[in-house]
């Protein structure tokens, strides 16, 4: 078993109005080869905070304050943006949120696609780099005249096509796509992800899958990985995290997806909001909305515990067990 | 908004501060002129074209005149030029654009183009050419110069009206029967008029500068001391007598550059949304 | 129809809506002043009988005003701009000489303020601190507040009065009778004081602009993937973010036409260019009120064609306008 991707320790932090927001909490995970792990949380749970952290790609106003992350045997911690810059999109790539506006609205696609092959191998001739783009935009099922179009030209699902095809361009070893699907509409949502599971079992590719939809995570990975307030709560194999819950926020999670949720899909909202990330959390991060909550949870931080073949952060495991 | 809330983040801003300072120190000038100026705008004196001293603190014109005390009056009426006409401007653009955005159809459509023109003409031109006609005096420019620069209040009034139009509490008005008049007397209009504010001030600028070109070119209102006029007829000096012509240039960017300023401010107050970063977890 | 033609149609209506309004409001204007339409027109205190019964032919000033506006409106579509009793010519003979010095100092004025504020808003974004800025931004502002005719007289008197080294008025030199290249290069000298009043007045708008849609763009999605694949920071900004961000400055280009124009008019009394602004300062002392709303017209005329050539310039650069 082969890591791909080793992040430990890992708190990232965003200053804004003078105040420190901590996004992501001494985080760690492992993706090994073969690997795909979806990162499920709610908006502000820092799962995309995270994924940018391991692409190198924080918005100027967050950094690492600590921990370490190794992709693909780079310590990408310790890079400068000039080095990041040559090995991003050569070994590792990601397939961004917002696809409409994601490219250069006056230049033509193959343009800019063509960029992400020359600027990591310049000597490549001019017919290779065609080739190369028609042969990844076979791979998402674009017609190769999608090369000669603006974005404008192109419909969601086309232009979410073209952000995938790019991120696959020069056959990356690792992958993110955060919320791939989540700005389109439910038709072509469903055609995406069943383009994204093809791809994922085709090329058997490595990578994350950042969403807030378990249900994404349900068809593409293997794996996942909860998070909750800049902290990751449950961790392990797909099946067990989706048909045996143990963290309370998993299952109140799980249990408010319509098509996992037992009985019926009987959806229970959870109480309560997130904290606020700006002040420091001593105990667990869902403390305050836990029914199981005792003294223990807001005075101490849970650590990891194994159990029945997964990774859970709670006190009160046992009694939540019952 | 609340007032107060406003006005904090209002002198937030470095430009909306200084803008206040500048404004606060032309009005100052303007309302105690017969305190401050030493001496009247129009006596003449023996001392022609002498250089700033003391006594003429910017220096004396060609009859003989201070150039300090006819500027400490000009700012009377630049300062009520842009007030006048800016505020006329902005009274007529918000009738105008409130009624076309809320009662819509085909009367709004014809306003809308009518408005879009009117932005695309020389406006100055037209000032120009009805103060030539109709003849100069103080309170005809002012009139000239407000009703033809209330297009654009027009325009930002509608947009804010079609807006406001489909918010709840409009809705709610509507439905117990309020009268379109009063809603928009009373919700619309008193809700929607703050960007027009704030168009006004850069407005305010330039019916000043408008004012000053008039009376360079000889069209200015002749009883009255005006920074044009006073740059008009120092042309024929200005080349041994630097003065005559720079201080009231300075008074006339000074004038503008504050207005220009405050609706930097009033904008910055107004949109507090524009500068802050979001960012997704 | 494709989405250019529409896009076409559209503005070319709003350009034709404009000129009729110019149209009237020149009429409303001769038929609102005080006094006879009649000496208005010909700006005579005692105009002949002769002129008074052409100009009631041509323009039915008996009739009632309906029909005095549909004769107004026909002289003009006609390309007749009406008849200057003042200088005894046609308005068009008067305007005609005015129109090509007029053009080369704006066109001048504006091309250069449009480079430069170009240039100004790139080397702004390249500057790490924000002190720069705070200096340059606050220059703009008072560029922006500065009257045009008061800093062509200052410029006239740093660079002709005291330096003596450019002309103060005039497009060519009367004394010396140049030819060819020379006479292209006495131009040169001329224009560089009206033309630089002109551009420095603008530069502002075109600062602004640009400097505001850098900001924009750099803020939009297109460059964090940009980035993101690997382009360097150097062709990521020459390459992306300027073309986005130059578009709008194109835009704002036609659209301030109108306003180069009146301070070229300004620019142009003070420095004596014989172009239609001076022409209009004359005329409105003259009280030659049919040649001053001819020009007006004609200036509406202008601005629209060059309205149009900045729409079609736009559409090319724009693929989200170009027919698909």
């Amino acid at each position: 078993m082969d890591e791909v991707l080793v992040i430990e320790n890992l708190t990232v932090v965003y200053t804004k109005n003078g105040k420190r927001i901590k996004a992501v909490d001494r985080v760690d995970l492992k993706v090994n080869q073969g690997d795909m792990i979806g990162i499920v949380g709610e908006s502000g749970s820092g799962k995309s905070t995270l994924a940018h952290a391991v692409m190198g790609l924080l918005p100027s106003n967050g950094f690492i304050a600590e921990g370490k992350i190794r992709l693909l045997g780079y310590e990408i911690t310790r890079l400068n943006d000039d080095e990041m810059r040559k090995i991003r999109w050569k070994e590792f790539s990601m397939v961004f949120q917002k696809s409409m506006n994601a490219l250069s609205p006056v230049h033509k696609i193959g343009e800019q696609m063509k960029e992400a092959v020359i600027v990591h191998e310049p000597e490549i001739g001019e017919t290779e780099v065609e080739s190369r783009m028609k042969k990844v935009l076979d791979m998402v099922n674009l017609p190769h005249r999608v090369l000669k179009s603006y974005p404008h030209e192109l419909s969601g699902g086309m232009m979410q096509r073209v952000m995938i095809a790019l991120a696959l361009i020069n056959n990356p070893k690792f992958v993110i796509f955060d919320e791939a699907t989540t700005a389109l509409d439910v038709v072509t949502q469903g055609q995406i992800l069943d383009e994204i599971k093809n791809l994922v079992e085709r090329l058997s590719l490595t990578g994350m899958v950042i969403t807030h939809d378990i249900g994404v995570v349900a068809e593409i990975c293997n794996k996942i990985a909860v998070m909750y307030a800049g902290r990751i709560v449950e961790e392990g194999p797909k099946e067990k995290i989706l048909y045996d819950p143990l963290h309370p926020y998993t299952k109140a999670l799980i249990s408010s997806h319509p098509e996992l949720a037992e009985g019926g899909g009987r959806m229970r909202g959870i109480p309560g909001n997130l904290p606020d990330l700006s002040k420091e959390i001593k105990g667990c991060v869902f403390a305050e909305r836990c029914p199981h909550a005792e003294k223990i949870c807001f005075d101490d931080r849970p650590g990891f515990v194994k159990i029945s073949g997964r990774k859970v952060a709670c006190f009160k495991i046992k009694e939540v067990e019952e | 908004m609340k007032l107060k809330e406003f006005w904090k983040r209002y002198f937030e801003h470095p430009y909306g501060v200084a803008g206040f300072v500048i404004f606060a120190v032309l009005l100052f000038m303007a309302i105690f002129a017969p305190l401050i100026s030493m001496g009247k705008p129009n006596e003449m004196s023996g001392d022609i074209l002498s250089p700033p001293s003391l006594k003429y603190p910017f220096g004396t014109d060609h009859l003989g005149r201070s150039v300090y005390s006819r500027i400490v009056y000009g700012t009377r009426v630049s300062l009520s030029v842009g007030f006048v006409a800016a505020g006329l401007s902005a009274l007529i653009g918000i009738f105008i654009g409130a009624f076309s955005g809320y009662f819509g159809g085909m009367v709004d459509e014809v306003m809308s183009k009518i408005i879009d023109s009117f932005l695309m003409i020389p406006v100055f031109f037209l000032i120009l050419i009805i103060v030539a006609i109709f003849g100069s005096n103080l309170f005809y420019i002012m009139l000239v110069i407000g009703l033809t620069t209330w297009p654009r209040n027009a325009r930002i009034m509608r947009a804010q009206t079609l807006s406001l139009k489909e918010r709840a509490f409009v809705k709610v008005a509507k439905s117990l029967g309020e009268g379109d008049l009063r809603i928009l007397m009373t919700h619309i209009i008193p809700n929607g008029m703050y960007p027009v504010v704030a168009n006004s001030a850069l407005q305010m600028g330039g019916a000043i500068l408008a004012e000053a070109a008039l009376s360079f070119l000889g069209l200015g209102d002749p009883n009255i001391t005006s920074w044009g006029k006073m740059i008009n007829e120092a042309r024929t000096y200005m080349a041994f007598a630097w003065w005559t012509i720079v201080f009231p240039g300075i008074f006339i960017i000074l004038a503008v550059v504050a207005f220009s300023f405050i609706a930097d401010g009033l904008q910055y107050a107004l949109y507090p949304k524009l500068k802050e970063v979001e960012e997704s977890g | 129809m494709g989405n250019f033609t529409r896009y076409l149609i559209r503005r070319i209506t709003a350009v034709l809506v404009m000129i009729f309004l110019v149209m009237s409001l020149n009429f409303f204007i001769i038929h609102a002043a005080p006094g006879d339409p009649v000496t208005i027109m010909t700006g005579l205190e005692n105009p002949s009988k002769e002129i008074i019964e052409t100009l009631k032919k041509k323009y039915g000033l008996d009739k009632p005003l309906v029909v005095q506006y549909i004769k107004y409106f026909s002289n003009l579509l006609k390309g007749n701009l009406g008849y200057s009793y003042v200088y005894d010519q046609p308005t068009w003979h008067l305007i005609r000489e005015r129109i090509f010095p007029t053009l080369v100092l704006t066109l001048t004025g504006s091309v250069v303020a449009f480079i430069l504020g170009i240039y100004l808003a790139i080397w702004v974004s390249h500057l790490r601190q924000r002190f720069g800025e705070t200096i340059v931004s606050t220059v703009n502002y008072i560029l922006y507040a500065t009257p045009s005719f008061w800093l062509a007289l200052i410029l006239i008197l740093i660079f002709s009065s005291k330096l003596k080294i450019l002309p103060t008025s005039g497009m060519y030199d009367l004394r010396a009778s140049y030819h060819g290249f020379r006479k292209f290069l006495d131009l040169l000298r001329h224009l560089i004081l009206p033309a630089g009043t002109l551009a420095l007045i603008q530069l502002p708008i075109f600062y602004r602009v640009t400097r505001t849609s850098i900001i924009q763009s750099e803020k939009e999605e297109y460059v964090t993937t940009l980035t993101a694949i690997g382009v360097s920071k150097e062709k990521l900004f020459k390459k992306y973010v300027l073309k986005n961000a130059i578009l709008p400055t194109v835009t704002i280009f036609g659209i301030t036409l109108g306003f180069s124009i009146t301070g070229a008019v300004l620019v142009e009394i003070v420095f004596a260019w014989p172009g239609m602004g001076r022409l209009m300062f004359d005329a409105i002392f003259r009280r030659d009120y049919q040649l001053l709303l001819g020009i007006y017209f004609l200036m509406a005329v202008l601005i629209s064609i060059a309205m149009i050539i900045t729409d079609i310039l736009i559409a090319i650069l724009d693929p989200r306008i170009r027919i698909t």
